[in-house]
């Protein structure tokens, strides 16, 4: 099953890499987020340090969104989605490989956007950068999981980027607030994060634990 | 012996029947090939042999595996070759190969991948990315997982389609070899000129039923 998932998330992340298709456009989306807040607020050192853990939760969100309409274009091509219906491995894993994929990708873009976006407002956080770090990566695993599930269940809709986001947005909000709280928490000093990587921490294993069994159910069905 | 066996087979989509009933026995290196009008229900017979979908009433084992409680390892003795090629553009053949191979849990070597690309005769383009490749060519390479997988059953929708002359007398051999290692071939074709170079049995799909003979099927 592991093997499956390894070779499913190796085929669409090397996909993508050779087709600079989501990465790309993931990056330069973040990127034109970050220069317009700049622009638009300029902000001193003490207003960028609340400005940024919205900040940096709006360009996850946002590029996530970007990345998770593509996750099963690579499927669509020659009817490769029913290919991998008709392999012998588990529904679980054919998530799994997707899910891993994306999440993959979305975690290099935000490994490179998290330091350019304290440079751009120069915020004096470096020391607890890996805090940050771990803080999204801890949201963005829930908020991948569901995200591939609904990518799922909305790749045959016509205008499934905006029936992802809308389904996306509502079930992913308390997850949103968790994350802006945490990294809020762990970029001031007397901060309390840890109510709220507890609360992340349970949303990604709600999330986790569900996707498998709703992927599997939705391609039965 | 018989090594697959199906048994009232029917299947409907909303108000339309799409199957009625259908009985079909095979035994090993035998070759079935479904004649039929369009929308006569061969490509859902197929589709409902490769367990991609429950059945909704009938009986089908494989090598003595029900497709009620062992879809999986059903999945894992066949090959469907359909429309569809179910290849990845951006991966060259021998990238598609092992990808198939490791979805299969089927242990190959750069080596043996590289052999089964010439064997199709693409050798030559081995590594070069299959979206430029013509549906001819992706067709060989669709073909080449049933070297590579030396699966019990093989299904087959319209296999001759976007081959050339040299390409279906390629892929009769190839058929003919698999048949006499004592696999099954059930196959849905409106050729029957070309499948004349393999041994089988015709069997004609009219209205949902299965027929041994167009005269029967007509009536």
């Amino acid at each position: 099953m592991l093997k499956a998932a390894y070779r499913i998330a190796w085929k669409d992340v090397v996909g993508d890499l050779r087709r600079s298709s989501s990465l790309s456009s993931m990056l330069f989306f973040a990127v034109a987020v970050l220069v317009v807040f700049q622009a638009a607020f300029e902000p001193d050192r003490q207003s960028a340090v609340k400005l940024l853990p919205g900040l940096l939760w709006a360009t996850v969100l946002f590029t996530s969104l970007m990345g998770l309409g593509r996750v099963f274009q690579a499927e669509e091509e020659n009817g490769a989605f029913e290919g991998l219906l008709l392999a012998s491995v588990p529904r679980g894993a054919v998530f799994l490989g997707k899910w891993l994929g994306n999440l993959l990708l979305t975690l290099l873009v935000q490994a490179m956007i998290l330091p350019l976006t304290m440079i751009l407002f120069n915020v004096d956080a470096w020391h607890v950068i890996h805090l940050i770090f771990g803080v999204l990566v801890l949201g963005i695993l829930g908020l991948t999981g569901l995200g591939v599930l609904l990518a799922a269940m909305t790749q045959a809709a016509r205008s499934r980027e905006t029936l992802l986001a809308l389904l996306l947005l509502p079930l992913v909000a308390p997850l949103l607030i968790a994350g802006v709280q945490a990294t809020a928490g762990v970029m001031v000093v007397d901060g309390h994060p840890g109510p709220w990587i507890k609360l992340l921490l349970i949303f990604d294993t709600v999330y986790l634990a569900l996707a498998p069994w709703g992927f599997s159910w939705l391609v039965e069905e | 012996m018989v090594h697959l066996a199906v048994t009232g087979l029917s299947h409907r989509f909303g108000r339309q029947q799409v199957l009625r009933g259908l009985d079909l026995t095979m035994a090993a290196g035998e070759c079935v090939v479904l004649f039929g009008d369009n929308g006569s229900g061969k490509s859902t017979l197929l589709t409902l042999l490769s367990t991609r979908f429950a059945m909704q009433k009938g009986r089908y084992l494989l090598n003595g595996l029900d497709s009620a409680d062992s879809g999986a390892e059903i999945r894992e003795r066949l090959v469907f070759v359909s429309h569809n090629s179910h290849l990845y553009g951006h991966l060259t053949p021998v990238e598609n190969l092992l990808f198939f191979a490791d979805l299969r849990r089927l242990q190959c070597s750069d080596e043996l991948l590289r052999e089964t690309v010439s064997a199709v005769g693409l050798g030559k383009f081995a590594d070069r990315p299959t979206r430029w490749f013509s549906a001819g060519m992706k067709k060989r390479l669709t073909l080449a997982r049933v070297l590579l997988a030396k699966p019990a059953l093989l299904l087959l929708d319209e296999p001759y389609s976007a081959l050339d002359s040299q390409g279906v007398e390629w892929l009769n051999s190839m058929l003919n070899d698999f048949l006499a290692g004592g696999g099954m071939i059930v196959m849905a074709s409106h050729d029957p000129q070309r499948v004349a170079a393999l041994k089988h049995r015709p069997k004609f799909l009219q209205k949902g039923s299965l027929f041994d003979s167009k005269e029967s099927a007509n009536c």
